[in-house]
């Protein structure tokens, strides 16, 4: 076998997926643009259809959003007036635990103190008097009263409290392009791909366009959506669908404007429960996208509908509820069996789906985009384990991701709806996620549960969703004089954590008041 | 508080302001807004830093006059004791606005000169008077009026010296750690300075085009100001018990 080196790629699809996995390789190999681009080992081109909108998946990162903008060189106040972006600190769930006015955080901002104790044992005894999230994180009082995370005159991406952003998914997408094709020296090809040619050993060796011809590659990144071009018209590799752990496959979207142009913007995403699924909220400088997720053998369209457009009138205005347009989108929950097969990888759309409960959508791509980066083969005979590798820790990933996702469901209380019934019938809950919550009956989450480096979510995560969820950790009785020790040592960060907060609170602008300086001023670099 | 209103010959006829500098007045300010114009004599007398406001985060050219809030180093009994004071502090009780002058066109502005009514400087027996007795500007104020001019021209200027030095980026934070005679360690936080090792990388085109602006020269004297903190610390060692 000859030593084919790896030096072209090719994506293939050009919404957030294509330009986000672009920006983050192309940053990375690429270093910088003002480099004769002949001179590179790399050349990436991204082949985009003229005629497929892109769907906008995700309007909402993780923190990790900051760290990927900023290895590709982009200013955060370019991309915040651009993408018409505002700041996420976390999501707030309502109705989860009753389907009354019961409401808890889930903050980005770890425990207080959190390298060295474990509040959760300590908060158990206060649990009647403060929430949880209250009481160890600064952030959740501040996500009540919808402040910023940062003031203006914070450099870019750093932070008072922990932050990650919404944003416009199809300003985005055009941005990082623009990005990615000025500043990192990325190839970009408009044209439909009409069909793929393969080599004698299976792999693919161009796909044949439209208007451009025949492109070759050494590898091929399909982030053609969920249709899967590549892995999945191509290749066959099917769907292993979670639609029996995970109901929901069925989306309303809707864009709400606001009812005055200063109303305030959250600063978390809000996931309000229904009937049988959930409404997200989420808050832009210039409008809310507000959609209804649900089952669709447990919720007809009509019914779902009604549901969305009750909570636009009365978290809007009845206006906006008459006037809201919605679109439907199907999806299949669940993830590809394999997501790297020969020379071809998977990511976005085209490797999985699942509602968006806890924004996975977009970190997934960023993760997935990084492995790529960071191993790109160096010739195709190491391609095969770069692809095993990659295949495990994704598919590890993803059953993390679909155990956290159930936990929100598995731990309410309400049982109103068939659809709240069926999410607590043993047979839908994966054995891995009725082991932890075994093991959290007796002790609670900490850093002992973060066996594998590739977790998703830290402990702290399954703290905030099990305690805000009314979850209860039957403790050993405190007794021994270590034990004592501890409750002081506890009591007192517990105090420090107020004051934390109000601190904040005192100091923090309003999301919009920073979005409105941001605009004026922006941030500084340092 | 502050209660500024425009200043005018018939309202104020009568005023006058006491210049004496003093805790009483307000004087015991930790730092103050400088500009290059005033650089020489500034760099002299008092460290220069540069700091946010933490209104827009845009930073801005500072001169030190103490390590925390409120501490103003320079004040004795006999008021301030250094051979320079620098425009910001001189400038009270007045302030520089503008108001639209349609006479000259339509995008036109002149400058007006408010007064602070309620700072303690305003009295009506001691001081320096306003106006003569005819109502033409007395020449305390015309000086006043002189220095507000030239604050209004070095914020313009400030902000022209700061995109330079940021395109280049020769703004780097700056923490400056404190060790007092008695052993207390104190921390200066929240400023910036020049990043001197930037600075002597920059290309010959770069540094001729600091140079033509002026502000290779503001960046020198910033640099040199730094021999004042060594005195600073001296004087917050005499303070001690």
């Amino acid at each position: 076998m000859k030593e084919q080196k790896i030096t072209r790629l090719v994506i293939v699809g050009g919404g957030t997926a294509g330009w986000l996995a672009a920006g983050i390789i192309a940053a990375e190999h690429f270093v910088d643009s003002k480099i004769n681009l002949s001179e590179h080992s790399f050349e990436l081109t991204l082949i985009e259809s003229p005629d497929i909108a892109t769907i906008g998946v995700g309007e909402g990162t993780w923190p990790s959003m900051r760290s990927t903008l900023q290895k590709m060189g982009i200013s955060e106040t370019e991309f915040i007036r651009e993408c018409d972006a505002s700041f996420k600190q976390g999501t707030l769930f309502k109705g989860w635990k009753t389907g009354q006015d019961d409401v808890y955080s889930h903050p980005f901002t770890i425990p207080h103190a959190y390298a060295e104790t474990n509040l959760a044992p300590h908060w158990q005894s206060f649990r009647d008097e403060v929430t949880f999230s209250e009481a160890v994180s600064p952030q959740t009082a501040l996500m009540f009263k919808g402040l910023a995370p940062k003031q203006i005159s914070t450099p870019e991406f750093a932070f008072n409290v922990n932050y990650g952003y919404h944003l416009d998914a199809g300003k985005f997408a055009e941005f990082l392009r623009r990005h990615c094709v000025k500043n990192l020296g990325v190839k970009h090809v408009r044209a439909n791909v009409i069909g793929v040619i393969s080599a004698e050993n299976g792999d693919i060796e161009s796909v044949t366009t439209d208007v451009c011809g025949d492109i070759q590659a050494d590898l091929f990144i399909d982030c053609s959506g969920s249709r899967a071009l590549l892995l999945g018209e191509h290749y066959g590799v099917s769907i292993s669908p979670k639609s029996d752990i995970l109901f929901n496959d069925t989306a309303l979207a809707s864009q709400v404007p606001y009812t005055e142009d200063n109303d305030a913007i959250e600063s978390s995403t809000l996931s309000a429960a229904q009937s049988a699924g959930w409404i997200w909220d989420i808050g832009l400088p210039s409008r809310r996208g507000i959609g209804h997720v649900y089952s669709s053998s447990h919720n007809s369209e009509e019914r779902a509908t009604e549901e969305l457009l009750a909570y636009i009138g009365s978290t809007v205005s009845p206006q906006a509820a008459d006037t809201a347009t919605i679109r439907k989108l199907n999806f299949t929950p669940g993830h590809r069996s394999k997501f790297w097969y020969k020379n071809c990888v998977a990511i976005g759309m085209a490797a999985g789906f699942i509602e968006p409960l806890e924004a996975s959508a977009l970190v997934l791509v960023e993760l997935s985009a990084a492995m790529i980066a960071d191993q790109l083969p160096a010739n195709r005979n190491v391609m095969d384990i770069v692809a095993r590798r990659f295949n495990e820790k994704f598919l590890y990933r993803w059953d993390r991701i679909i155990d956290f996702l159930k936990l929100h469901y598995v731990l309410s209380e309400r049982r109103d709806t068939a659809y709240w019934r069926d999410n607590c019938d043993l047979s839908t809950i994966p054995e891995s996620l009725s082991e932890k919550l075994g093991v959290w009956r007796h002790q609670s989450p900490w850093h002992r549960d973060a066996v594998h480096v590739d977790d998703m979510f830290p402990s702290a995560s399954f703290q905030y969703v099990l305690y805000g969820m009314g979850f209860v950790t039957q403790q050993n009785p405190i007794g021994s004089r270590t034990d004592r020790e501890a409750a002081k040592v506890a009591m007192k960060l517990f105090e420090e954590n107020g004051k934390i907060a109000q601190r904040l609170v005192g100091i923090l602008p309003s999301n919009r008041e920073l979005i409105d300086k941001i605009n004026t001023f922006g941030f500084q670099k340092i | 508080m502050s209660n500024y209103v425009i200043l005018n010959n018939t309202d104020h006829r009568d005023l006058k302001v006491i210049t004496e500098l003093g805790e009483a007045y307000g004087s015991n300010v930790m730092h103050a807004m400088t500009f290059p114009m005033e650089f020489r004599d500034v760099q002299s007398c008092y460290p220069i830093l540069f700091c946010k406001d933490p209104e827009s985060g845009q930073f801005y050219p500072t001169a030190l006059f103490g390590f925390e809030k409120n501490q103003n180093l320079f004040l004795n009994e006999d008021g301030w004791d250094a051979t320079y004071i620098p425009m910001m502090i001189k400038r009270h009780p007045f302030l520089i606005g503008f108001q639209a002058d349609p006479d000259k066109g339509e995008d036109a502005k002149k400058p007006v000169v408010s007064i602070d009514m309620d700072n303690p400087r305003i009295s009506e027996t001691e001081g320096e008077s306003v106006f003569t007795d005819s109502g033409d500007n007395s020449g305390y104020l015309k000086d006043s009026m002189a220095r507000l001019e030239a604050i209004h021209r070095g914020h313009e200027h400030n902000k022209l010296f700061i995109e330079a030095l940021l395109k280049n980026e020769l703004l780097q934070s700056f923490t400056l750690e404190i060790t007092l005679n008695n052993g207390s360690n104190n921390q200066l936080l929240g400023f910036y300075t020049i990043d001197e090792e930037k600075l002597h990388k920059l290309k010959a085109e770069a540094l001729a085009l600091l140079h033509t602006k002026g502000f290779l020269q503001a960046i020198y004297m910033i640099m040199a100001s730094f021999s004042r903190i060594r005195p600073m610390i001296d004087k917050k060692n005499a303070l001690l018990p």
